[in-house]
């Protein structure tokens, strides 16, 4: 049987983590509380966690300090940031700043352990993740994510903001079910009953201009029912590497 | 009261330059007092007493209106402020709501995985629905707050397409099915233009108003959907044959969370129509709803053309 992986919980609402760090041991993972950012990084060095849970808004060192200061010690646990804040560009601050993913609160703690096993699988020991690099690279697609600009070859291609920031977001998370909801969430900041025709439209835009065809994909795969994937292989490019 | 004085100080400004003009010359030895002899003839002494009257009304009217407009300006201003106080009440409250939301449904689904009895597993199920409606409100409320904020993306949007999606999708409601839902664009002499904005706000702005108007009609209604090119601006409208809203209810339907005596027995938030006006006001617009119990409703749009 292999270890259980290892989780540490940080939150200064005592509520949460009394709550959360049971739910989280019954699904399988050895689970240690911080209250706070100071505790947190002290933490980090003596359990030497698999993954982290950190809450953004704590008392004397917060959520996004932490990460930075982990990152800046070239420590590259995986972390998924609790956000507070639901403004669409704090989110993608996170993801800038090194965070792994994030979650809304109040989330659904089952959603919690789906995200922890995906970026779990995905990280890569030692290394940035895909959510912090500057492009992304698929095959002959690039996505260039300062300039948001992507292309194929040296072909730039024409996409609106929406279908950039759509691209992105499942470039970061590939090889993972993405559900309508959650790329709302993600992309649009918003869920509604408008939303799910909203993601496909967008999503249609991706496949016409990327000519990927949805019976055979290359990039974005359909899960009948539940949404898309992105399953082609994506890696870190460097900031010159991609293309003019 | 202060204003009145200064009117007053306004009026008495000539008598007193005349005042001065007279003591100067008759108190101040070294100046003479010269006489000026006019001779006008009838028609001229008219016309310059019917110009001088003119002027002295027009200066009154002004003096009369300025100080109405300056409280106008402050009713505006104080009304703006009224509005970002909500807004940042509504933020500190959905702050204030996350972290127990969150604990609770962490909570709730640790009971949930433990063997409860039966009757016990009903309970835990109904709290959860409840803590879930709880929680999608929160985010309702910080996305209302957020969009005051947000970047808007601004991109041409063809308004009659994405009235034909907003009608398709709300077709797919079933009670679609049992009234009579029409969709009416111009083409002569020329079709709707675009507006500049966000397709997908734009888009849940309008479906708001039309989920709304489904919602509150009876089988058998009639609903409208209409847009036109008015001056600089177009115009959505949709109109139902519905109950109506009584007239005390009309100016607070576009209030956060606020819910009509018709609106008690129907699902929803009560974010609607408060989402659609902020989405509307963010591009520059403005929204009206006129109402008349017993014969129906129409809510408008006016989004400036691009």
């Amino acid at each position: 049987m292999p270890p259980q992986p290892k989780i540490l919980l940080v939150d200064d609402e005592q509520a949460i983590t009394a709550n959360l760090s049971p739910f989280l041991e019954r699904a399988g993972f050895a689970v240690a509380v911080a209250a706070d950012g100071e505790q947190a990084l002290r933490q980090t060095s003596a359990f030497e966690p698999d993954l982290i849970v950190l809450d953004v808004l704590m008392p004397r060192l917060d959520g996004r300090q932490v990460l930075r200061r982990l990152r800046g010690q070239d420590d590259w646990t995986p972390v998924i940031l609790l956000t507070q804040v639901g403004e669409s560009t704090e989110r993608a601050m996170a993801l800038e700043e090194g965070a792994d993913d994030y979650l809304n609160k109040p989330f659904d703690p089952h959603e919690l352990v789906a995200r922890i096993r995906a970026v779990l699988r995905r990280a890569r020991s030692g290394q940035p993740p895909l959510t912090s690099a500057p492009s992304l690279a698929c095959g002959d697609l690039t996505l260039d994510r300062q300039a948001r600009r992507a292309y194929v070859g040296a072909e730039e291609l024409r996409l609106t903001p929406k279908a950039i920031a759509l691209l992105e977001y499942m470039m970061t998370h590939p090889d993972e079910l993405l559900t309508r909801d959650r790329l709302l969430d993600a992309v649009w900041g918003w869920d509604y009953p408008t939303g799910t025709r909203t993601v496909d439209t967008r999503i249609a835009e991706l496949r016409r201009v990327l000519e990927d065809d949805p019976a055979q994909p290359r990039y974005i795969e359909t899960v009948p029912g539940q949404g898309y994937r992105f399953v082609g292989r994506v890696e870190a490019a460097g900031r010159g590497e991609t293309a003019p | 009261m202060r204003m009145r004085w200064r009117r007053w100080g306004f009026a008495l400004i000539p008598a007193a330059a005349g005042l001065v003009v007279a003591s100067l010359v008759t108190q101040v030895p070294t100046l003479t007092n010269p006489v000026i002899y006019v001779r006008v003839d009838v028609g001229t002494a008219a016309q310059i007493t019917g110009l001088a009257l003119s002027i002295l009304a027009a200066i009154g009217l002004v003096l009369w209106e300025w100080p109405g407009r300056r409280c106008e300006h402050r009713l505006i201003r104080a009304r703006a402020r009224a509005a970002e106080e909500r807004r940042r009440f509504l933020q500190r409250l959905d702050h204030e709501l996350k972290n127990p939301l969150t604990a609770i449904r962490a909570g709730l689904a640790n009971l949930a995985n433990g063997s409860a009895p039966p009757a016990q597993q009903d309970a835990l199920v109904s709290v959860e629905a409840q803590v879930v409606r709880l929680s999608q409100l929160t985010a309702d409320l910080r996305k209302l707050a957020e969009l005051e904020t947000r970047s808007l993306e601004r991109v041409p949007v063809d308004v009659a397409e994405l009235l034909q999606e907003a009608v398709l999708l709300a077709q797919e409601q079933p009670q679609a099915e049992d009234r009579r839902l029409t969709l009416t664009l111009p083409q002569a002499p020329w079709p709707v233009p675009d507006v500049l904005g966000d397709w997908d706000l734009l888009f849940l702005a309008t479906y708001n108003l039309l989920d709304n108007a489904l919602k509150f009609t009876r089988p058998g209604d009639t609903v409208e959907v209409r847009a036109f090119e008015d001056g600089a601006f177009v115009a959505v409208e949709v109109a139902d044959t519905g109950p109506g809203i009584p007239a005390e209810e009309v100016p607070r339907v576009w209030d956060e969370l606020y819910r009509g005596q018709e609106a008690r027995g129907v699902p929803g938030s009560g974010l609607g129509l408060a989402l659609s006006r902020a989405i509307v006001e963010r591009h520059g617009g403005r929204v009206t709803l006129r109402s008349r119990v017993g014969q129906g409703t129409v809510v408008a749009l006016r989004l400036p053309v691009k």
